[in-house]
């Protein structure tokens, strides 16, 4: 296919299609990048390394991680669970429930922010049968991971979805005729199929959730040192003015991206490998 | 060929294998689809739930008053204008961008590719940043802007970059694989016989990667009309002129004004779920994301 | 018997996939299910495997019933068409999979995967992924692998289907061998016939759910009791010959075959005869064939394909009438012919060439349903008559045609050829039970009484009135449920008298028939007893389902117009086969012994 295309090429628009694609992504993205690395770059390194390390700093980072990392986490299990039903059982509203999976996609993070806050409030809906066990969701870590876990679900089950759906009925029957039982099924055959998506689902559940702001700064309470995220933090510092603190802070936001971006690009070419689908 | 074609036909066929202990795999089933029902319930439908809950909570009067609101109608008006500017301008976007991706070979084609996808991994909040820093007071441009008397940041134009920013991979990212799956052979039959560039376009690609576009377009219209996190920090927060749907709900929902703060938030709901709608329906018309 | 199948039924949402099919495979045997795809095939080897449920029958491997024991436990190895390996896994892994599960010491399972991997080729491949291996390679770690537990038996479902032909044949050899060398009770299941003659011990064909005929090659080929299986297993002229008491004719000719049964004299039947390709000679004329002639013919087209020489020959005299079938399909009656390069060199032939033609050897189907006759007061009934979807689906499943005639209903028509040969199909209604009296006065002996658009029957019920025609109706119900996926029921009636007096010797009668059913025709079918009157018994059991029809044979004319009238006349009816065999004394004596 490759060396095919790289025969002369009858379709034309090659060049203006490559100069716009271009012009727009420097305009849009390498440039405003580049701003915000070479003002953190602007600065004096030891303030640099002040600002990104100062205590404040520092329990954002473990707040947005923590949080980050138990909501993806949680995903994992019920996502699973969640493509699995889809996947293997027949049940009234299926095909609803398919496709309400996409509504955080395309619910305004601020919608589901001030909603989820309504709803685990000490009061709400759901609170007010969570505060007697001595559970509090709304401004706490907790309510944090709810709002992260809602915003990354999608992102779980859509990349497991297919997966599962992609394991062949012939497995498992082949694996049954050998002598396998169901559960051993599951842990030996379906579960290593599936591993690479998961993984997938859970590193892309996982950026999206370290850099979000809209839905969590309003169930967060946003106490300094508490429950205050990484993100929230650059916008105190920017709204105090402080342009080169914000952007160190951001500089740190965008290299955690980079390592998504690269773990998710390793994860899908380990899972290739290890499936080794040479078609 | 071997064995069961569809859902019915293989529950039927499992359940009827010998030694298929159907009362546990039953338990199993339904603790599975209640655990997923019960997870989604909590943290989709209870929610959504309650914002049309509190935006109604005092009756349909205040919720129509509610966008008696000059302001209120002031965001409403600017997020339409956000949208009509980015929507479009993203769609031109991403065409070119999967054309020029999917139809040639080139270097630094996957390094491209990998740049697109950028503004979905960077958070939000970092998105609206990256303009403050470039045409703020203190930015790059910022002394030039303002000796011309341009605003960008906590104006317009800073909104609109920003929701630019955030939601320019959504088209492309739908075209991309598709028109890469779809291959050359069509486009290249019609030019050799005699069709131009643009006739090929609209008479040959655009029909069949209609169903894609109207995907990609609906995903970029929602996240541009509900983007939250960068178009707070360019906007500003100027009540009334600068404040987009999602804005004004965190000024109304901080002054304690639920009602007004969730009648906003439930139109915004409305938009997703017409957007789902419209998925669900480009979906039933035969077309698969991969 | 490694495995033993016993009427086994499956069925999916009511329909028959699998319909009463009883198998016995022997130590050591390599059996090949051949069918088409949708055939049942591959449900029947899954219903061995346990994959499947079954819903009827009994399924026994090396004499222990496993009808109710899971696929994990029954012991067999199962082979795929996609392979089904596990692709996370090495070669290695694969094979060690079913020991693993029976916690065998990782140095035996190490032993007995070299020893498995040696005997399918493959030495030295352990540590590969399933993705490094081309397709025949990963389809012998899948034989492999479902060797590993010495299974009893070895199922194989369309193990070819995904491999090109060069590797298709080389990994048939090796699956040959292993098999041998093993002695392992081997079914596979194709629907590629070169396949099953390559490999196979027995064919068992199946054909709608039913396994119509098991046998070894070349008994199948040379003597196929079915039409499915005449054209299914390798190219055949199907053509419709006449039987009298004198012998067969084919057109004007008479030929050199043995007919299915005896008929009466100034009776005749019409009968199916095969002919293969090969065994057609030809010659410039009449005198110089060294076989029987069955006609002249001009011949249309000439095909070279290396070793043979495929001709089309028109046929040019009468018995074009006769052709029914040529491998082309039902509408071009061509007669195959295939010559070897000595018979080309001997005759050499142009198109449009005139040719008298011979048959070396002819062999005439057992089967009693030849061709169809739709009979109705003007053409456009009987063309309408024709159209009727259970005539329609039966013409087309038995690959035979449906001539129109219009009959007007007169004085009985004597003198030979009678007028009415092969299965007559009228319409239901209030005057059936006339017409049919009419039809079989002048030469008819099967009659086809069709109610308006009745569906494909779900199950069949069968009654004679008298033993003189059990042997008949047993053969047409038997033909007749090979191209129709439904259940075949016999009905056994008792007259009403006094509890528990007399019904000792029909219930004799009851197992009698159900043994000579499979004896004999190869047709499985269950039975059912009703108390009563006939006609009445026959018309409740009618009504108690839909889409159930009747094979009833009857042994006298003078009273069919009147004693069935009730039931050929009822709405919305059913479709119902008379068969009528005429009781002579010496045919009675025959059917009695």
């Amino acid at each position: 296919m490759k060396t095919m295309r790289r025969e002369p090429n009858v379709i034309p628009g090659f060049g203006i299609t490559l100069g716009f694609t271009t012009f727009f992504l420097c305009a849009i993205v390498l440039l405003p990048l580049s701003a915000l690395v070479l003002k953190a770059a602007g600065m004096d390194f030891a303030r640099f390394v002040d600002v990104i390390t100062s205590p404040r700093a520092l329990a954002s980072y473990r707040l947005s991680f923590g949080a980050a990392l138990v909501a993806a986490c949680v995903n994992m299990v019920f996502g699973f669970a969640l493509a699995w039903t889809l996947v293997r059982y027949d049940f009234p509203g299926r095909k609803f429930i398919d496709a309400v999976i996409d509504m955080p996609f395309a619910l305004p993070t601020a919608v589901s922010g001030i909603a989820l806050t309504t709803v685990f409030a000490g009061n709400g809906w759901i609170g007010q049968y969570l505060e007697p066990l001595g559970i509090q969701v709304a401004y706490t870590w907790i309510g944090i991971t709810v709002a992260l876990t809602l915003i990354g679900m999608p992102f779980v089950v859509r990349t497991v979805q297919p997966a599962i759906l992609e394991v062949q009925r012939d497995l498992e029957d082949a694996a049954e005729t050998l002598g396998a039982g169901r559960f051993y099924v599951f842990r030996r055959i379906i579960v290593p199929t599936v591993l690479p998506a998961l993984l997938t689902g859970f590193t892309l559940a996982f950026a999206r959730a370290v850099g979000e702001y809209g839905s969590v700064i309003f169930i967060a309470g946003n106490m300094p040192m508490k429950t205050e995220i990484t993100p929230l933090l650059i916008v105190i510092r920017l709204e105090e003015f402080d342009y080169a603190g914000a952007a160190a802070l951001g500089c740190v936001m965008l290299a955690i991206s980079f390592v998504m971006l690269l773990a998710i690009n390793l994860i899908q070419v380990w899972g290739r490998r290890r499936m080794m689908v040479s078609r | 060929m071997a064995g069961p074609a569809n859902h019915t036909e293989l529950s039927a066929e499992l359940s009827s294998r010998p030694g298929h202990n159907t009362w546990t795999s039953t338990v199993v089933r339904w603790l599975l689809i209640t655990v997923s029902l019960v997870f989604l319930g909590a943290l989709l439908a209870a929610p959504l739930a309650a914002v049309f809950s509190v935006a109604l909570e005092k009756g349909w009067e205040a919720y129509f008053g509610a966008f008696a609101d000059p302001d209120t109608r002031a965001a409403i008006r600017l997020t339409l204008i956000t949208a009509a500017v980015v929507v479009p301008l993203n769609t031109l976007f991403g065409i070119t961008a999967a054309w020029c991706i999917a139809k040639f070979e080139f270097k630094g084609k996957s390094f491209l590719i990998t740049l697109i996808d950028l503004p979905l991994a960077v958070s939000p909040v970092v998105s609206g940043l990256i303009y403050v820093l470039l045409f703020g007071l203190n930015g790059w441009f910022g002394a030039w802007l303002q000796d011309h008397d341009i605003s960008i940041v906590y104006a317009l134009p800073g909104i609109i970059l920003a929701t630019m920013f955030v939601t320019f991979p959504y088209v492309a990212r739908e075209l991309i694989p598709l028109m890469q799956q779809l291959g050359n052979d069509e486009e290249e039959a019609a030019i050799t016989l005699g069709a131009g560039g643009w006739l090929t376009f609209f008479r040959v690609t655009l029909p069949r990667i209609r169903w894609g576009l109207v995907y990609g377009v609906i995903l970029c219209n929602a996240r541009a009309m509900g983007e939250f996190g960068a178009v707070s920090v360019v906007s500003g927060n100027i009540r009334g002129l600068t404040t987009t749907m999602p804005l004004h709900i965190e000024i109304l929902y901080n002054e304690y004004n639920f009602v007004g703060a969730f009648a906003v938030a439930s139109m915004l709901s409305l938009l997703a779920v017409v957007t789902l709608i419209i998925k669900t329906l480009v979906e039933r018309s035969g077309y698969r994301r991969r | 018997m490694s495995i033993a199948l016993d009427q086994v039924t499956k069925r999916y949402q009511e329909q028959p996939v699998v319909n009463d099919v009883s198998i016995e495979i022997g130590e050591g045997e390599f059996f090949v299910l051949l069918g088409p795809s949708g055939s049942g095939k591959s449900t029947l080897l899954r219903a061995i495997a346990g994959l499947t449920g079954i819903d009827h029958g009994r399924i026994s491997l090396h004499g222990r019933d496993v009808t109710h024991v899971r696929a994990r436990d029954r012991g067999v190895g199962l082979v795929f068409q996609n392979y089904a390996l596990f692709r996370h896994m090495t070669v290695a892994d694969n094979i060690e999979f079913a020991l693993r599960v029976r916690r065998m010491r990782a140095a035996d399972r190490r032993a007995r995967r070299k020893e498995l991997l040696k005997l399918v080729a493959l030495e030295g491949m352990d540590e590969r992924l399933p993705g490094q291996l081309s397709g025949g390679q990963q389809q012998r770690v899948a034989v492999a692998r479902a060797l590993a537990h010495k299974p009893q038996v070895l199922l194989l479902d369309e193990p070819f289907g995904a491999l090109d032909a060069k590797i298709r044949e080389e990994l048939r050899r090796t699956i040959r061998s292993v098999q041998r060398e093993l002695g392992i009770a081997t079914v596979l299941v194709t629907h590629d016939q070169e396949e099953a003659f390559a490999l196979a011990d027995t064919i068992g064909v199946m054909n709608h759910g039913r396994l119509l005929e098991v046998g070894n090659p070349n008994d199948l080929y040379t003597q196929p009791a079915t039409r499915f299986v005449a054209t299914f297993l390798g190219a055949a002229n199907l053509l419709l010959a006449r039987q009298s008491a004198d012998g067969i004719r084919f057109g004007a000719t008479p030929v050199n075959a043995e007919g299915p049964e005896r008929v009466p004299a100034g009776r005749e039947h019409e009968v199916v005869a095969v002919l293969r390709p090969e065994e057609v000679e030809i010659a410039g004329a009449r005198e110089h064939l060294s076989s029987n002639y069955i006609a002249k013919g001009a011949v249309e087209e000439i095909v070279f394909t290396g070793a043979l020489e495929r001709l089309r020959v028109r046929l040019l005299d009468e018995p074009s009438a006769a052709m029914l079938l040529g491998p082309g399909g039902a509408n071009d009656a061509r007669l195959e012919v295939t010559r070897t390069q000595p018979e080309r060199r001997d005759l050499p032939l142009q198109t449009g060439a005139q040719v008298a033609l011979g048959a070396r050897r002819l062999h005439v189907l057992p089967t009693p349903l030849s061709s169809f006759l739709a009979c109705a007061p003007t053409e456009a009934a009987a063309a309408a008559l024709a159209n009727e979807p259970l005539l329609a689906q039966l013409s087309t499943n038995m690959k035979t045609r449906v001539v129109l005639r219009s009959i007007a209903q007169g004085p009985e028509v004597t003198g030979s050829p009678l007028p009415f040969t092969g299965v007559a199909a009228i319409s239901a209604g209030p005057d059936a039970a006339k017409t049919v009296e009419w039809l079989l006065r002048n030469g008819a002996n099967e009659v086809l009484v069709l109610p308006r658009n009745a569906p494909s029957p779900t199950r069949v019920f069968i009654h004679w009135t008298h033993e003189a025609a059990r042997r008949a109706t047993l053969a047409v119900s038997a033909s007749l449920l090979r191209h129709v996926s439904a259940e075949a029921i016999y009905l056994g009636i008792v007259p009403e008298g006094p509890p528990g007096a007399g019904h000792a010797a029909p219930m004799r009668a009851l197992l009698d028939a159900r043994s000579e059913a499979q004896s004999s025709h190869g047709l499985e079918m269950r039975t059912e007893l009703a108390i009563g009157e006939t006609v009445s018994e026959l018309t409740r059991t009618l009504s108690s389902g839909a889409a159930q029809m009747l094979v009833l044979g009857i042994t006298d004319i003078e009273h069919a117009g009147t004693a069935y009238r009730s039931l050929l006349a009822a709405q919305p009816g059913w479709p119902v086969l008379l068969v009528y065999r005429s009781g002579e004394p010496q045919l009675r004596a025959e059917a009695a012994a």
